[in-house]
């Protein structure tokens, strides 16, 4: 189901002094989807949904959220209306009662829904009368993403949103944003809890020093990425395999493994030609995609 | 994918039956905490498999044809065929791990069909 | 409800400052009453005089006080994501800053001066409404630049305590600058009536220096409009 892109950016860069946070980002990320946004600490992730949101300014480069262009003051302005975003700190004013805080929020949003968000403040049993600054931890992110999860907003944005959360905490998170998807809202999120992004997302987004290194379907990494373990009766010939999709070899006496995230079929036939012993192909999981796109970079 | 399997497994044994209704792609999505989107995938390929009729409007209900029972029973013998072959391999030595990861191989890949070019 | 965020942040300052200020006004008077005859009228003015002066003193220090907060502070507290993801412009959320701010300010100058007023008129030594119009106007027209100066402060520097402790430092700075070089514009003499007070009669005369406090206005203007620059080019 794709329409025009909810999130879409062209040659997105930032560097702070001679360092690129964001290099050449060329995101887009489809509406009615979940997308997953993977990457080590400090690849770029926060750097570019700030940019997106008008915290950060690009060093150059653009994007449109909604439709708005990110790099004009008003434009952005306007399309915050109707985007919810929760910070990776899940910010929260220390000062406010759970309750001020929650009329705070409803009076600037016309998308508010004061049902979900009584439905949550029961679930989550928050103190209404409450100051900010007197919850846990697990309280405050809850009130933080149910600033966002009591909206119906065209976007949602979560910065690592299941950080600071106990496992039933993130079984709640992960059913309030699969009711989100549902209604079709589209959902951005960041994560480092791979499970958590393989049971409900359906696009990845890998961010690796700043550059996207993939941007597909998990159906689709699922069908393409494949493990192929080789065994030559001789040393095996890695440059032999340096072909399309091939993303990695690692080989240790007289094996061979690939890693390949197209064409494993002409991995396996190149191995037959070449004599291989054993041949064995395997799905990858979404965790090893992640650790091997990211330690080839 | 395993939503897909659970659902051909319960109409083969019969869980689910003809004319049985399945929950709605958003209802089941919240339940099992998985993307409306995986669940729409799955309800539109077994659509497309026959399996399942989906009404506009209505939801999702189960056909549950004479095919679908024969291949039930296909499914059954072919079990019992694997149950004979992956006691045999054990005699033969192999570790469970091992059969799982041939298992995968050919089916991804089968060695004699790429031999063959 | 930007106003209402904007007057639960600054709350507890404005009303400390103003139980303070307030308290030590009556105080002020009520000494005064123990120690004057009412034929004393001259010295009575003097007294106010020198009140305006310790009000002057504690106004300017709440008044920065007020100015601090924003943005760039809750970069600090760790709320300025959230700020920053509301669809209002920046502009906006230091515009509505600085309109309670403001607010409280003259709400500061003037209950005060309200205060001893009443207290005056009830012990007996009335003052003029006008003398009391005039200290306060000459509060609320020249202190305004402190406040700006405080928002200005509060837009450029990060950090909880190293605002304030700037705001503070330029206050100082500035007392000991007008003091020594630019006795003509001192803003200090302007704020406390210096310039206006007859020494006989110790009653503010002369007419109210408009020019004085329009140069004033335009000063914290030119300030407001800078930091709202600032907070536009800023990053988070």
């Amino acid at each position: 189901m794709t329409g025009t892109p909810v999130i879409q950016t062209r040659d997105l860069t930032k560097s702070y002094g001679g360092v690129a946070a964001v290099r050449g980002l060329n995101l887009s990320v489809e509406p009615n989807r979940i997308t997953a946004f993977l990457g080590q600490n400090g690849a770029g992730k926060s750097t570019t949904i700030k940019m997106l949101l008008g915290m950060v300014r690009p060093s150059c480069g653009d994007g449109t959220v909604l439709g708005k262009r990110i790099t004009d003051a008003k434009e952005n302005c306007e399309m915050r209306r109707s985007v919810a975003y929760v910070a990776e700190n899940k910010p929260l004013y220390g000062y406010m009662t759970v309750e001020q805080t929650i009329r705070f929020a409803s009076s600037l949003y016309s998308d508010w829904r004061t049902n979900v968000a009584k439905k949550l403040l029961n679930e989550y049993k928050l103190p209404l009368q409450r100051k900010v600054k007197s919850l846990s931890k697990g309280m405050r992110t809850k009130l933080a993403l149910l600033l966002a999860f009591a909206r119906r907003p065209e976007l949602l944005i979560l910065d690592e949103p299941s950080e600071g959360l106990d496992p039933v905490g993130i079984e709640l998170l992960l059913q309030m944003l699969v009711a989100q998807a549902s209604q079709g809202v589209p959902i951005f999120f960041s994560s480092h809890q791979i499970a958590e992004v393989e049971r409900v997302a359906d696009d990845i987004c890998i961010l690796d020093n700043g550059r996207l290194l993939v941007n597909a379907s998990l159906d689709h990494l699922r069908e393409s990425y494949r493990r192929i373990d080789l065994v030559f009766p001789f040393a095996p010939p890695e440059y032999e395999f340096q072909i399309a999709g091939v993303e990695r070899i690692h080989s240790q006496g007289h094996e061979m493994r690939v890693f390949a995230s197209k064409n494993a079929e002409a991995v396996i036939e190149h191995a037959r030609d070449l004599n291989a012993v054993s041949v064995e192909v395997a799905p990858v999981a979404l965790r090893d995609i992640f650790l091997e796109t990211v330690k080839e970079n | 994918m395993q939503l897909m399997q659970q659902i051909r497994h319960a109409a083969e044994t019969g869980a689910l039956r003809d004319g049985d209704q399945l929950p709605g792609i958003r209802t089941l999505a919240e339940e099992l905490v998985v993307s409306p989107n995986t669940v729409a995938k799955a309800y539109s390929e077994l659509e497309h498999d026959g399996l399942l009729e989906l009404r506009q409007g209505s939801g999702a209900f189960v056909c549950v044809k004479r095919r679908t029972r024969s291949l039930a029973d296909h499914v059954q013998a072919a079990r019992r065929r694997l149950g004979d072959l992956i006691e045999r391999l054990r005699e033969e030595g192999l570790l469970d791990e091992e059969i799982k990861r041939a298992f995968e191989a050919e089916l991804l890949y089968p060695a004699g069909i790429v031999r063959k070019r | 409800m930007l106003w209402y965020k904007a007057w639960l942040e600054t709350r507890s300052r404005f009303l400390t400052s103003l139980a303070t200020l307030t308290v030590f006004c009556a105080v002020f008077v009520h000494h005064a009453q123990g120690i004057l005859r009412p034929e004393w009228t001259p010295a009575y003015n003097r007294l106010l005089y020198i009140a305006q002066q310790y009000i002057v003193v504690l106004w300017i220090l709440a008044v920065v006080l007020l100015g601090m907060g924003g943005i760039v502070r809750e970069k600090a507290t760790g709320a300025s994501l959230l700020t920053l993801s509301l669809p209002v412009s920046r502009a906006l959320l230091l515009g509505v800053r600085v309109g309670v701010g403001v607010l409280e300010a003259i709400i500061l100058a003037v209950v005060p001066w309200t205060a001893i007023f009443l207290v005056s008129s009830h012990a007996g030594m009335p003052i003029l409404v006008s003398q009391v119009g005039f200290y306060v106007l000459l509060l609320v027209a020249g202190g305004l630049v402190y406040f700006a100066m405080a928002i200005l402060v509060s837009c450029l520097v990060e950090g909880e305590y190293t605002a304030p402790a700037m705001a503070f430092g330029v206050v100082f700075l500035t007392i000991i600058a007008f003091d020594a070089w630019l006795r003509p514009l001192n803003l200090w003499r302007l704020i406390t009536g210096d310039f206006y007070i007859d020494r006989h009669t110790y009653l503010l005369s002369a007419h109210f220096p408009w020019l004085g406090a329009l140069a004033c206005l335009f000063v914290s203007a030119v300030m407001l409009l800078v930091s709202v620059k600032v907070v536009q080019r800023r990053e988070f």
